[in-house]
């Protein structure tokens, strides 16, 4: 082992990347954010809900293209899959090791991406045809 | 690194801390189990509103399936247990940021909120579904 003060490199270069690197709180804080908007939205959406059970397809479909509708839809979505994704990837943590870890986490991801797209896109879909 | 055992010469595995199994069951570990469940209820549960959507976004027919589902009774029943995740876990939710707020810490008033989280996300649950059952 070299005298840790001497050699080539700056004394900067001998303790880059061995400390924090700040973004430890990334998911704590997307989990709180998502959790403070999912509140109301959460509201609002069981409201729809309630709203559409005794609708048929045009019924539904008119209730969901009004831009009040859609947008707390879209919001409940977005924020919901959103604080999902970042759920599930600290469970995959907590119980998965090793390689297959990584590969959960993608599949996570992937599969949250997909169901957010598909939501998204269905919803526009209705709203604006 | 694991330690060489003197003895035999193997590695001995590093000692775990202690983990679930050899703890007293308490209300407020049975509500951060409950909590997690249902998370991950609602994971799968999202797929029921991303069908619903899809049929609602393709034609009368695809609706029509979705609608026979969801009126049946097995789509009754998932629908009543994610209402029930929804509800449970909107409320631990609330109990979680009651507790970074810094209150509801103490030895009473923390079983006293898990307790209403268990007992809120049922009620809540009742009354969604008499409101749902009431308006039709």
């Amino acid at each position: 082992m070299a005298d840790p003060l001497s050699g080539l490199r700056t004394p900067l270069g001998r303790v880059r990347f061995l400390g924090s690197a700040r973004t430890g709180t990334t998911e704590a804080w997307l989990m709180h954010v998502t959790s403070l908007a999912l509140i109301p939205l959460t509201i609002g959406f069981v409201w729809l809900v309630l709203d559409l059970l005794h609708m048929d397809y045009n019924g539904a479909r008119a209730m969901l293209g009004q831009p009040l509708a859609a947008i707390v839809l879209l919001g409940f979505i977005l924020a919901g899959i959103l604080h999902m994704e970042v759920g599930m990837r600290s469970i995959l943590v907590d119980y998965i090791h090793g390689h297959a870890r990584a590969w959960a986490l993608v599949a996570n991801t992937c599969f949250s991406a997909l169901l957010a797209l598909a939501c998204v896109y269905a919803t526009l879909r209705i709203a604006f045809t | 690194m694991a330690t060489i055992d003197a003895a035999s010469g193997k590695r001995r595995p590093r000692p775990l801390s202690p983990h679930i199994g050899i703890y007293k069951l308490t209300m407020t570990m049975a509500m951060s189990i409950a909590h997690r469940i249902s998370g991950a209820a609602l994971y799968v549960g999202v797929l029921l509103l991303a069908w619903f959507l899809i049929a609602a976004s393709t034609d009368a027919a695809t609706f029509g399936v979705f609608s026979a589902f969801i009126e049946s009774i097995i789509g009754r029943t998932i629908l009543f247990g994610v209402t029930w995740a929804l509800f449970h876990h909107l409320i631990g939710g609330i109990r979680h940021f009651i507790w970074d707020a810094g209150y509801g810490m103490d030895a009473p008033l923390r079983d006293q909120l898990a307790w209403a989280t268990l007992i809120g996300g049922f009620v809540l649950t009742l009354i969604v579904w008499s409101i749902g059952y009431a308006v039709r």
